[in-house]
Formats: structure tokens, sequence, C-alpha cells
């Protein structure tokens, strides 16, 4: 108990930390929100000029990180240029869009990743390892964005699914059932995408954590007590290979966030990918720390849950913590 | 015995294809930037020994490529001439390891150019900038993840070791770093460094920005194996004896990690790759026209590209045996050097 | 005389408005639009490349917001996208004065807004007052300063504005295009309270928010989709009497990625697309089942190169004060300018949709380019004489090729910026890269993302050379103003200058200046192509060349006439229609 508050305050400095320096990188990025407006020329530059001091954009920095604090405190996370409002609800909205994809592809990608882990494990070196290991290779090299391009062209040359979105036109006017139904068309093509783009790493890792301990004294000597082959693989040898995927695990919790972005993007996802990647490049500050600051919960939770279950699955590691 | 030799095996496939690389002027046919305007987006030819008559001949030959009729981007061979693949002739200038200047070629065609993958938008040999991008591509993906495990081991190793305040202080700058808007520290690195940024140049920035982003996630991994490996009976024995720490974690603490690291490491140098295009978005990577694997890569993300110009994903093929290449290499090495893990040198092996 | 009598029919008109209660007015004067009539009813959906912003046109900045707005609103005064003409809107007619100083504009009687809320004067003059009113920062006040001042606007009677200018303005009516009329009835609690910026945003409840344009907000889905419905009220018929518009339902789809958007439209999700590069164009082509693609010919944009000729001043490094001795040489530039292969730009970037450029004015422009501007053919030969001719000399290297020198002995090396969001110009960039090295010199292509690019040249002016590209908004020669007024922002090779640098650029203000002021078009006209000469000779803009527009619809959306002006497919919306019997599938 005292570890997890402890954790939580660190947590808190983190954030802090994370904020400042979100704000000095992104005080040092060249351009404002309001430059592109100069290429306008029906705006004067006195115009762009006076819409900055608006904003607060000839006043230090710290002064700047101060009143964003309020409005944290306030629950608004600031103000975004773009949209002219406040930005925790555009953030809020858009989330829980993308942590209904990300959590169903994660979900998906390890439970598709620790059997064909452990099945290339079992059979290392042999012809099936090797394929496993040619295919992940190749998934490796092609950029995510191409292989999501090309499950959208499967899209239209078979007609099964929608080109990307999450909903239909006409979702209000479905019943309950056809709205899930329809839902559930939409996430097949993103999540496909992002299960791809995850199960190279995860396959690599769970494969060579199993194979780590296949030749382990006391799986030979579970072998010489004939117990079962599939007991023996995820019953002994799993959970003994555990330690590098539980910290994996939590990587994947922390990326919940941020790992689905360009992907939301060409799969015109309504999550915070196309608000994010459009706030970064136009400059719409707020937006993007708000959008760190999220991610970084997530990271921390995930590292926290990550450590948790390493003290929880190694009684090696038990003892020790216990002793601090 | 067998390890040995898969060993070589590997060594033996990664020389050819890094040989292939790095005397890439005289393996491509062409200089990678010189550009043929005539003929962009040329699909590969195809060698052939049987010409359109039914004759065997014993050079292989190509075909010309034309325009179908009223098309506007589809290809047919001209079978009219056959055009032999000459070898070991006379071409574009180029300096073999950076300083040999040669004109020698290993192969090309006389009177017309053979484009083996293809051309690209302005008409450039596909085969020729896959060897020459190679150059850039594999050794800034190597170095950057060589820096990158380094930093993240060493890092990873004393959080896990030490433990204590250690632990918590340099995982926790582990997650600020894994936290912050890189994109935006780089949008700023970009306006403070001069505007033109030279090949080699590149290849510096690149390694040292992927090395000093990427240690974060490895060390980690590395920390939750030294947490529960320092536990071990073994290590704990050797302490007992009074090893140094030093000792412990390069002897005994290493081996139980070598398997995560190979595994980032494979994970990593396609990553590190494909990482260059973000750079080169941002005006960080290797500028056009030198060819890099990641300006090869990063057309695949066109759908025109992908429904036209099916083989613009050759280069692609082509870059997966390198990658095989290492893990096959790194693995057999691990096999080899399995026989410092204590546990396997008693019961195992 | 005219005159007179409309406005002893408005004395009477007004004195009855007071007598009844407004919805019995008498008839609504609908204007009447010719073409081909449709069928009413059915959904259009078309994506967007992005979210738009916000409702609100005093704060709309970005495209996708405009385009939105644009058919949510209307204006007085609107140019027909097809014959880029002006043409009665709002205003029934206008009537100029002799002295071309004031403007009498006529409203069209008994309109309402989409919430069924009358129309009157006093709209125009709240909206007005608002455009201008410096606490409120629109967009639109600095296009209604005219000659430095204000334009105020007097109100005559219930349909009848007066606009005062201070100096004469070539295109006074074109000012009014695109300026939305605001429901005063909505906005003027909010305008006193000095609120006005924060109202509009997307998520405004649909019975809060109204407009005079063909469709009105019915739904808003975040980061999905945004839903217009037909607005009742709307102030066009068709040539048979049927109210428009046609269509009962606008549907923009919010898809960031273009490629994306084409796949979408393939797939028949969507009915319409506009913004179509040239290779995805080639592959919509190829296999159109129930769609036709459309090429409209060569639209506004003109892509360009420029040298960074700002003047020292102690902000530019030495390195560049170096290289600004070449970009100052007149021949410099006409030598690049000569080995610029533009047919290889127009072949391999747009794979011929496009047209070269040598000028301002783009060939989708039909009435104000220069047709005696010439057209020189890519010469190496010429190019070459004119580098010798400035002292400029070759030196042969090691490896065959030659190196150009300066006067000094300097090898001739720079790099050119390009936006890395934008593929074409980047290729732009790697082939001018590869035409100059046919003349020894050594060019590098540094693509920087949006921002980082426009604060080194409009900023910092830390850059060599740079390629862009505008899009003029309006076929007008005034809408460039700000790229050939050296004041101007947009003269990118030196921006916002106080005094004009060089002669030439003096004379470029002086024509541009005189040009906005004179009253005919055959005198405008003259200005502006002496003015299109001069750029032509001094090559601070090197033009390389411009895209065509490319759009296409389903076959079953009638009335789909894309225009080479924005908004390309939407400026008609309300005569789209669709067509018998063939309903809208919706997949």
């Amino acid at each position: 108990m005292r570890y997890l508050l402890r954790r939580l305050s660190h947590a808190l400095f983190l954030l802090a930390g994370v904020s400042i320096l979100a704000f000095l990188f992104t005080a040092l990025a060249p351009g404002t929100y309001f430059d592109e407006m100069r290429l306008n020329p029906q705006i004067a530059p006195e115009t762009v000029t006076a819409l900055r001091a608006q904003y607060g954009f000839d006043k230090p920095l710290p002064v700047r990180y101060a009143s964003w604090l309020r409005s944290v405190i306030h629950g608004e996370m600031g103000f975004s240029f773009a949209y002219n409002g406040p930005v925790a609800p555009l953030l809020l909205v858009r989330a829980r869009n993308t942590l209904l994809l990300t959590i169903t592809a994660t979900l998906l990608a390890w439970g598709i990743a620790l059997p064909l882990g452990v099945w290339s494990a079992d059979r290392l070196g042999r012809l099936p390892d090797r394929l496993l290991s040619w295919a992940t290779a190749g998934l490796l090299v092609i950029p995510d964005l191409a292989v999501a391009l090309g499950l959208l062209v499967l899209a239209v040359r078979s007609g099964w699914f929608p080109t990307g979105g999450m909903a239909s036109v006409d979702f209000e006017t479905l019943s309950p059932f056809n709205k899930l139904r329809d839902l559930a068309l939409h996430m097949i093509l993103p999540v496909t995408a992002l299960v791809l783009s995850s199960l190279p790493l995860l396959v690599r890792h769970v494969r060579a954590a199993v194979a780590d301990v296949l030749n382990a004294p006391f799986l030979l000597a579970a072998v010489g007590h004939g117990i079962r082959k599939r007991t023996l693989l995820y019953r002994y040898a799993l959970p003994a290979a555990a330690n590098p995927l539980i910290s994996l695990f939590g990587f994947s919790i922390g990326v919940l966030l941020s790992g689905s972005l360009l992907i939301e993007v060409v799969m015109s996802w309504p999550g915070l990918g196309p608000l994010l990647l459009e706030a970064v490049l136009a400059r719409d500050l707020y937006v993007v720390v708000g959008g760190i600051l999220g991610s970084t919960l997530f990271l921390v939770g995930g590292n926290l849950l990550a450590d948790l279950l390493l003290y929880w699955a190694d009684p090696r590691i038990r003892t020790e913590s216990g002793a601090r | 015995m067998r390890v040995r030799r898969t060993f070589a095996k590997w060594l033996v496939v990664l020389g050819v294809l890094h040989g292939m690389v790095v005397c890439a002027g005289f393996f491509a046919p062409y200089d990678p930037v010189e550009q043929d305007r005539q003929s962009p987006y040329l699909p590969p030819m195809r060698l052939h020994l049987l010409d359109a008559h039914g004759h065997l001949h014993v050079r292989p030959f190509v075909y010309a490529l034309r325009l179908r009729e009223s098309s506007f981007d589809q290809f047919e061979e001209d079978t009219t001439e056959p055009h032999p693949v000459k070898f070991f002739l006379r071409g574009a200038r180029y300096r073999l390891l950076g300083f040999l200047p040669l004109r020698m070629h290993f192969f090309g065609g006389e009177n017309t150019r053979i484009y083996l993958l293809g051309t690209d938008a302005y008409g450039r040999d596909q085969f020729s900038r896959l060897l020459f991008g190679g150059q850039v591509s594999l050794f800034a993906g190597l170095l950057g993840a060589g820096v990158t495990l380094f930093i993240g081991w060493s890092i990873g190793a004393v959080a896990g070791y030490y433990g204590g305040w250690r632990d918590s202080l340099l995982m926790r700058v582990a997650e600020l770093f894994l936290a912050l808007p890189w994109l935006y520290l780089l949008f700023a690195l970009r306006a403070f460094l001069p505007l033109a940024v030279s090949p080699l140049e590149a290849f510096f920035l690149i390694t040292a920005v992927l090395g000093a982003v990427g240690w974060a996630r490895p060390a980690r991994l590395v920390r939750g194996v030294v947490l529960s490996a320092k536990e071990r009976d073994f290590v704990r024995a050797a302490r007992g004896f009074g090893a140094s720490n030093g000792y412990l974690l390069r002897r005994h603490i290493l081996p139980e990690t070598s398997s995560v690291l190979l595994t980032q490491a494979a994970i990593l140098i396609p990553q590190y790759v494909l990482a260059e295009m973000t750079l080169s978005f941002l005006g960080l990577g290797v500028p056009e026209p030198v060819p890099s694997w990641g300006n090869l890569l990063s057309g695949l993300q066109q759908y025109s590209v992908l429904v036209s110009y099916w083989w613009m994903y050759l280069p692609a093929l082509a870059m997966v045996p390198f990658f095989l290449g290492y893990l096959g290499l790194a693995s057999s090495f691990e096999e080899r050097g399995a026989v410092y893990k204590i546990e396997s040198r008693i019961w195992g092996m | 005389m005219r005159s007179i009598v409309l406005l002893l029919l408005f004395v009477f008109v007004g004195h009855q408005a007071i007598a009844f209660p407004q919805e019995k007015i008498g008839k609504e004067e609908l204007l009447v639009l010719p073409g081909e009539v449709g069928r009413a009813g059915g959904r259009l959906v078309v994506s967007l490349r992005g979210e738009p912003k916000t409702l609100n046109p005093l704060i709309a900045a970005d495209a996708r917001s405009r385009e939105v707005i644009g058919v949510m609103q209307a204006d007085l005064v609107h140019i027909n996208r097809a014959t880029q003409q002006t043409e009665p809107a709002l205003a029934k007619s206008w009537k100029i004065s002799p002295d071309g100083l004031s403007y009498t504009i006529v409203l069209r009687r008994g309109l309402k807004f989409s919430d069924g809320q009358p129309l009157d004067a006093d709209d125009v003059l709240f909206t007005f007052r608002v455009y201008l009113d410096e606490n409120v920062h629109a967009p639109q006040r600095d296009l209604l300063m005219v000659g430095g001042k204000p334009i105020t606007v007097r109100k005559v009677d219930e349909h009848t504005v007066v606009f005062q200018l201070a100096k004469t303005y070539g295109v006074g009516e074109r000012l009014f295009d695109g300026l939305a009329i605001l429901p005063r009835h909505l906005l003027e609690k909010r305008y006193e309270e000095g609120k006005l910026g924060q109202i509009g945003s997307l998520a405004t409840a649909a019975d809060q928010w109204a407009g005079l344009g063909p469709f009105r907000l019915k739904e808003y889905v975040a980061g999905q989709r945004l839903v217009l419905e037909r607005n009742p009220y709307y102030w066009k018929s068709d040539a048979q009497g049927g109210r428009l518009p046609y269509l009962d339902e606008l549907v923009f789809l919010f898809v960031p990625n273009a490629d994306a958007q084409v796949l979408k439209f393939q797939s028949g999700e969507t009915d319409m697309i506009s913004q179509v590069g040239a290779e995805n164009f080639s592959v919509l082509s190829k296999q159109q089942h129930g769609y036709t693609m459309v090429d409209a010919g060569p639209g506004l944009e003109y892509n360009f190169l420029f040298f960074n000729l700002n003047d020292s001043i102690e902000k530019t490094s030495p390195d560049i004060q170096r290289k600004q001795k070449w970009f100052r040489e007149v021949n410099f530039r006409q030598a690049v300018s000569a080995a610029v292969d533009r047919e290889a730009i127009v072949r391999l970037v747009y794979q011929g949709r496009g047209a070269a450029l040598w000028g301002l004015v783009a060939p989708g422009n039909r009435r104000w380019g220069n047709e005696k501007l010439p057209h020189p053919a890519r010469s190496l030969d010429r190019a070459r004489t004119l580098l010798k001719e400035a002292g400029f000399s070759w030196s042969n290297g090691p490896d065959g090729g030659s190196t150009l020198l300066d006067s000094d002995g300097k090898s001739v090396e720079f790099s050119i910026l390009t936006s890395s969001t934008n593929a074409d110009r980047a290729k732009m960039a790697a082939l001018i890269q590869d035409d100059l090295k046919q003349l020894g010199m050594r060019v590098q292509v540094v693509p920087l993302e949006s921002r980082s690019l426009l604060d080194r040249v409009t900023q910092s002016r830390d850059y060599d050379a740079c390629i862009m590209g505008i899009a003029s908004y309006d076929a007008d020669a005034n809408s460039d103003i700000s790229v050939w007024l050296s004041s101007g922002g947009l003269h990118l090779w030196s921006p916002s200058q106080a005094h004009p640098a060089t002669s030439w650029e003096a004379e470029i203000d002086r024509l541009i200046e005189e040009q906005m002021s004179a009253r005919t078009f055959e005198q405008r006209k003259k200005l502006y192509d002496r003015a299109q000469e001069i750029l032509a000779e001094n090559q601070p803009m090197i033009f390389l060349a411009s895209p065509n527009i490319l759009a296409g619809a389903k076959n079953s959306i009638g009335n789909f006439h894309p225009a080479v002006l924005e908004p390309y497919v939407l400026w008609n919306v309300e005569q789209l229609y669709l067509k018998n019997g063939m309903e809208n599938a919706t997949r």
C-alpha cells in the first residue's frame, strides 16, 4: 500500500515534469498557430499580432504555464485555438473512441501472440518457425500505413467492409442490434491493422522468452515425469517465461492512447489520431499538451501495473521487495 | 557442432549481402540519382533465356518495354529485338569504397537500360537505389540499435541490479523519456541546425536521435529480467564468494538478458530503417536525391503506388533477408554463448 | 428615374410592413436559376479532409470551415464559379454612383433566415458593424478597408443600404462575395457581451444557429460527420419555380487522409470527390464503376521557386549574404528559369494533368493572363550564356561533372526548401535539383514541415530558396495583391517591405495601386499586363506549373459541373440532385 502511494506521488511529479517539458518544447518549435494566417492574403499582419496577444502569446512562458495550470484545475486543460474552445471535452470524446479500438486490438494481439509464440518456440529452428520468422520480419519492414492502406483496398475490392470511419451515415436510425453490428463491421479493419503492426514484436518476444526456459532443468524434469506437452508449455513454460512479457504488457497498456494515431488517420477513425496529428502540425499547443499528458497517464499506469505483476508473478523478486 | 555450422552459414549470407551493399557502385548498373525522365514507373524487366521465336540464348537478355497502345501506364515487352545482358562493362562513374574511382559495373545493357526492379517516379533505377540506400540505412540502423541497446542495457541493468532509489529514479527518467513529445523537440532541433544537412551529417544525426530516444523500452525490459536474475541461486552464491558487482553484471546478469536484447535488436533495426522516414519528414533524414531505405519505403504509403506499381514493394522484400540474417547470426551467436550460462552448463547440453 | 420609382415602391412596401404582420409582406423575391431542372429529395455524402473547426464566419480561418460555412451562409453579391463574374444574390440589384465611391444595394424582399426569422437591412448593418469592429478580430475586416479606411454602411430603408468607400476600388462589388450576412436576432446579445468569438462551435444546438445558405445545421458527431439539412426558406428556385435546394440532406464525412478519401469514393460511400491528385485520378479513372471522373482543366494554383532576396540586415547570416550576391543577379535567376524543365514537371508530377507556367496568372484564369508573355522553351545553352555574362565560370571536377563558380571562384551551392506534407512540390524540387545539376549548381532539397517552413520564410528569413504554391481564391487580379505589393505578406522573396527595395518593385507597386482604383476592365488589364511583364523580366518568382482541377461524382448526381474556383464541386450545391430511380445506395 505504501509502495502504491509512493508510486502515485512519483506519477504526479512525472506528470508535472512532462507538462513543463512539453511546454518548453512546444515553445521552442518554430512557428505558432497563427502563422498560417499570415499566408492568407485577406488577413493583415496586424490582425495576426492582435490575435496572438489576445491568446497570451506575448506573455512569458511561466505566465502561460501558470494560466494553463489554472485551467487544468478547472477541468478545461487549456484552450484550443483551432476549435476555439476548451481542450478537455475535445479529447474526452475522441479518447473514448481510441480506447475502444486499442483495447480490443491489444487483447486480440496478445491472444494471438501467446499461442503463436509458444507454438513457434516449441518448433524452434524447424520450418514452421522459420516461416513465421520470415513473416514477422516482412511485417516489420512494411510501414504500418501501407498495411492499413492495403486493408482498405481489400475493403473496396471485396465490398465486405466499410472503408474506414466508425459508423454508417444512417447509424442513428438503426436498431440497437444493428448499431452493434455496424460498429463491429467498422472496427474489423482498424483492429486488424493494429494487430498486424504489434504482432511481430509480441510474437518474437514470446518465442524468445519461452525458448529460453524450454531447456531449463525443471522443464526437463517435467518432461521426464511424462506431463502432457500442452500442459507443459502453458502451465509450466509460459509462467516461467513471463518476466519480460510482463514488462512488454505494461508497454501495451502504456500505448493504448498513443499507439494507434497513424492508423486512425488512414482509417478515418474518430479517435485522438486525426485530432492530435492536425494539432501538432498546426501548433494547436494545448491540444498537443493535453494529448501528451493523457498518454503519459496511461504510460505510468501501464508501468505500475507491470511492476505489480512482476512482484506478483516472480517469487524471487517478491522476497526482495518485501525487504524494501 | 551444428551450432558452429549455422553460425558460419549466416556469416556467409550476411557477408555476401553486405558485400553487395558496400560495393554498391560495382553491383548497381547505374548512378542511383540519375533520372530517366522518359521512363517513370517502369515495371521490372524480366530476364529471358528463350526468345519470342523459341530460340535458346546462352546469354540472358531482356526486352525493352514500351507503352501498350492507347494506354497511359500499361507496359508490354518489345519482342522484336533482344538486348543481351553484358557483364563487366563501362558505365557511370563511381567511387568504390568511397575512394577508388571506377567505371566498371557488374552488369548492364549495351543500348538499352536494364531495370531489374523497375524505376521510380523519376525514372531512377530501383535496383541501384536499393543497393546504395543500404549503405546509409543499414549502418545507421545497426549503429542506432547498438547505441540504443547499449544505453538501454546499462540503465536497465543498474536499475534492476541495485534497486531501491536508483531503480525508482532511473525508471521515472525512462518514463519521462517515453512520454516526451519528441516530434516537437525535433521541430525545434531542426530550426537550430544548419539548413542543408549532408548525407554524412544526416547519418550521424539519425543515429544519435534514434539512440537517444529509444533506450527507455529496452531498459525497462532488461530491468525486469535483471530483477529476477539477481536473486538466482548461482548469483547469490557468486556474491557470497565475494564476486564484485561489475563481475556479476558482466558474467552472470548479461547472459540472462541476452534473449531479450537480441529480440529487441531484431525489432529495432527494421524499425530504425523506417524511422528515418519520419525524420525525413522533418528534414532530418537523408536528403533527396540520395537513396536510403527509408526513402524507398516511404513511397509505399500511397494508394496509387499500392494499386498501380506493385514492383515498388520489391525493395521491401529484398530487405527482409538482411534483417533475418542479423537475427540468425545473433541467435546462433547466443547458442554459442549459451555455454556461459551457468545453469545450462551444469544441467543442460 | 428608375431609382425614384424603386424608392417609392420601397417606401410603400415599408409602410405595408408596419401595417401587417411580417409573414404577410407578400411574395418572396426568389432568385430563379437557369439550368437543368432536377428532382427533389435524397442525401448527398461528401468527404472533408478533417473536421471543420467552427460554423462561425467571424473566426473561421481554415479552408474546411469555410467550405462548410459556404453552404450554410449567403452573401449580398456572389461570384459565379462557372463564369467567374459577379451576379446578384441576396442583393436584388446594386448601383454604383458616378464617382465610384458609393454602392447602393437593394435587398430581395421577403427573405428569411433558416430559422424562419426575416432578413432586413438591419441585419446587413449589424453584419458589417461586426465585421468592422476591431475588437472582434474578424478576418473579413482587412478586406473591408479600402484606401486605409473602413467602408461605411448606411441604411436607407428596410431593404436598401448604401456602402460608402473612401477611395474608388476597381472591383467594388466583388468585395461582397463570401461575406456572410449574419442573423442579428441570434448574435446581437452575444456581440454586446463581447462573446461573439465563442459561439458557433460545431456542438451548437441546431436551433441556435441560422444562416441564409441552402443548408442548415442538423447534427454533428465529433470526429465523424456533420449532417446538414435542407433550408426550407432558401431564396432560390429552379426554372420551373421549384424551391431549391433539391437535396434533403448534405453529409460531410471527416476523412483525414487523401488516399482514404479516394477509397471511400471508390467504394461508393461518398458521392463526390474533389481536389484529387493526378495519380489518384488516374487510378480512379481506370475502372469507373457507376461514377465519372472529370478534368476541369487548369485551376488557379501557381507553383513557383523563389530565392531569398531579403535585404541583408544583421539578421541574415554571412553565408546567406554571400549567396544573395548570386540570387540578386537577374541573369542568375533567368538562367535558373531557363534550365527548369517545366514540361517534365507537368508530365512527371501531374501526369500531364497540368500546365507549364511562365507567369503569375494561372491558365485557369480566363480574363487576366497576359498572352504576350514569352514562353521560352527549356534551354541549357541560354542558361549558360546568361551565367557567363554575369561572370560565372565552370571548373571540371574529377568525377566528370562540372562545377559552377561565381566571380570569386566559389562554387555555387544552395538549398531549396519544400513542404514535406506536399508530395507534388517535393517532386518538383527533386526535378529542379537534377536540372540545375546540369548547370553545375549543387542544390540540396530540404523538406520541412509546413510551420517550420513558414517560420523560415516569413519570420527568421533564414533560407536560400524555396518552392511554394498559392491558389488564388478569386479570378480577379486583386486576389493576388499581397503577392504583388512589396508591402504585402505574400511578397515572399522579401515580404512586408517598408519601401520597395528595387526600382522594378516600385514600378510594380505603382501599377498595381493604379490598377486597383482604375474604373474599367480595359484600363486595369493594361496596367496588370505591364506588371506581369516586369515580373517575368526580373524573375523574382520562377513559375513552374499549375495543376488541373480534378473531380468526380457518381453518375446518379445531376448538375455536377466542377469549377476551377473554390469550392470546386459544391459551388452549385443547391442545384445538385439525385437522378430519378437511382436512389443513393448506402452501404
